[in-house]
């Protein structure tokens, strides 16, 4: 993989602007350029997501993105059933159904002029600007060098300032005390909570639950990568992330909205 | 004056009392070397543990915590030959997970392996709060075997604490990193 300056600039031309910063982006990654096509260094090109091992370290030339395709006709809520079930969710017996952790909510939207729906999953974005990251007054809310942002749990004190600060309504509340978590994603009373993308899979060489049970709808890989599935696809059929307008630069992209 | 010491002279018996409990307590104190009620080590699986039993008193804090930085913070999961970071409670839960029944033992039994010792120096944990108390039938990391063994160098049974125990206790292991 060689990107130049010629290229940079043909790639100029894809008319969005998220994907012209994510273009400029990756090539600030790819390496220093001296001169159109002669690289002091270059990453190793395309890597698949089982080249990567439990014991390497999250590393900022890959940041994980997704690619969620709402015009496959897919029911959602299996997603959210896969997603349940890896990290342990819904065993609240207390809260009520508005305060039960959800990692992904299912989003129905109507056109009253058309007539046209839809539905589509709204998970935690993982964005670049992280406002949740900005606000938390303890450190807990952060982004992995990866692009992936988590709730550090061994630090949050439960203030919720990153729930207000979400504009994607993501993270959730613990509101009483659980038992039975599952191994890889321990959740308890008084933290707050969202979609990790699945670190614990993603760091053993698997792909997130809900892209596993999302039969094709929703693609997962390595944005800064040009060579990956999920690139390829954004550069050839573009996307649309929610809010784009805020300027975060969500890690989820959409397509059919 | 006469009336003070009419008064110290009354008192005199209790103070005489007291000076000997004092002295006598202390010379028992001297000789003894076990300290307190006991505390029972449980039976463990797995061959050995990461480090001699006195270290792991001593140091398995700063291991949790050093580890847990990096595998939440850094996505550092395994060592690179594969085996499992020293400070992954899931592992210390897969090995010393007790059963009672057939059943394993949760974080409100007494007999639960970090219970039975944090309860007798009441040091409160909340690591079981989030995480996982005991193991999960799916692991990363190899499996609880049925068949129990003695690790390394404790072995089950009753223990008490002796002085040089709570010598061993150093300030040191109470570092906050965090």
């Amino acid at each position: 993989m060689t990107i130049n300056i010629d290229d940079k600039n043909n790639e100029n031309q894809v008319e969005e602007s998220s994907r012209r910063n994510f273009i400029f982006g990756s090539v600030a990654a790819a390496g220093l350029t001296i001169a159109p096509g002669v690289m002091l260094y270059q990453t190793a090109g395309a890597r698949s997501l089982s080249d990567f091992s439990l014991s390497e370290k999250a590393s900022s030339n890959v940041r994980w993105g997704m690619l969620v395709d709402t015009t496959k006709q897919v029911d959602w809520n299996k997603c959210v059933e896969a997603c349940n079930k890896e990290h342990g969710l819904n065993n609240e017996t207390h809260s009520r159904d508005d305060q039960k952790t959800q990692y992904i909510r299912v989003v129905n939207v109507k056109n009253k002029g058309t007539g046209y729906s839809m539905s589509l999953p709204v998970m935690c974005q993982h964005c670049e600007n992280a406002p949740c990251v900005d606000v938390c007054p303890t450190g807990a809310s952060m982004k992995r060098a990866d692009g992936i942002v988590l709730v550090d749990r061994h630090r949050c004190i439960g203030c919720r300032y990153c729930m207000m600060a979400c504009p994607y309504k993501a993270r959730s509340f613990v509101h009483e005390v659980l038992t039975d978590q599952t191994e890889n994603t321990p959740r308890g009373k008084g933290c707050v909570e969202s979609c990790n993308m699945c670190v614990n899979r993603i760091d053993n060489g698997q792909l997130p639950a809900c892209v596993e049970a999302s039969e094709g709808a929703i693609i997962f890989g390595d944005l800064n990568d040009p060579q990956s599935d999920i690139s390829q696809l954004l550069a050839k059929h573009g996307s649309r992330q929610i809010r784009a307008d805020l300027k975060l630069n969500p890690g989820v992209h959409y397509q059919g909205i | 004056m006469g009336l003070h010491l009419n008064l110290s002279l009354h008192k005199l018996p209790f103070m005489l009392v007291g000076v000997a409990f004092i002295a006598t307590s202390s010379i028992v104190n001297a000789g003894q070397s076990e300290l307190g009620p006991r505390v029972t080590i449980p039976e463990s699986s797995g061959d050995k543990c990461i480090l001699p039993a006195s270290e792991m008193r001593r140091r398995h804090p700063d291991l949790l915590k050093h580890d847990r930085i990096q595998t939440l913070r850094e996505g550092l999961r395994a060592n690179a030959d594969g085996s499992m970071l020293d400070g992954s409670l899931k592992q210390c839960v897969n090995c010393h997970a007790i059963k009672s029944d057939d059943k394993y033992v949760r974080i409100d039994n007494n007999e639960h392996f970090c219970v039975s010792c944090h309860k007798y120096a009441a040091v409160s944990i909340d690591c079981f709060q989030c995480h996982r108390d005991i193991p999960e039938g799916s692991s990363n990391f190899h499996a609880l075997s049925g068949t129990k063994k003695h690790y390394g160098n404790v072995l089950p049974g009753v223990y008490t604490l002796t002085n040089k125990d709570v010598a061993n206790i150093a300030p040191e292991v109470r570092s906050d990193d965090n």
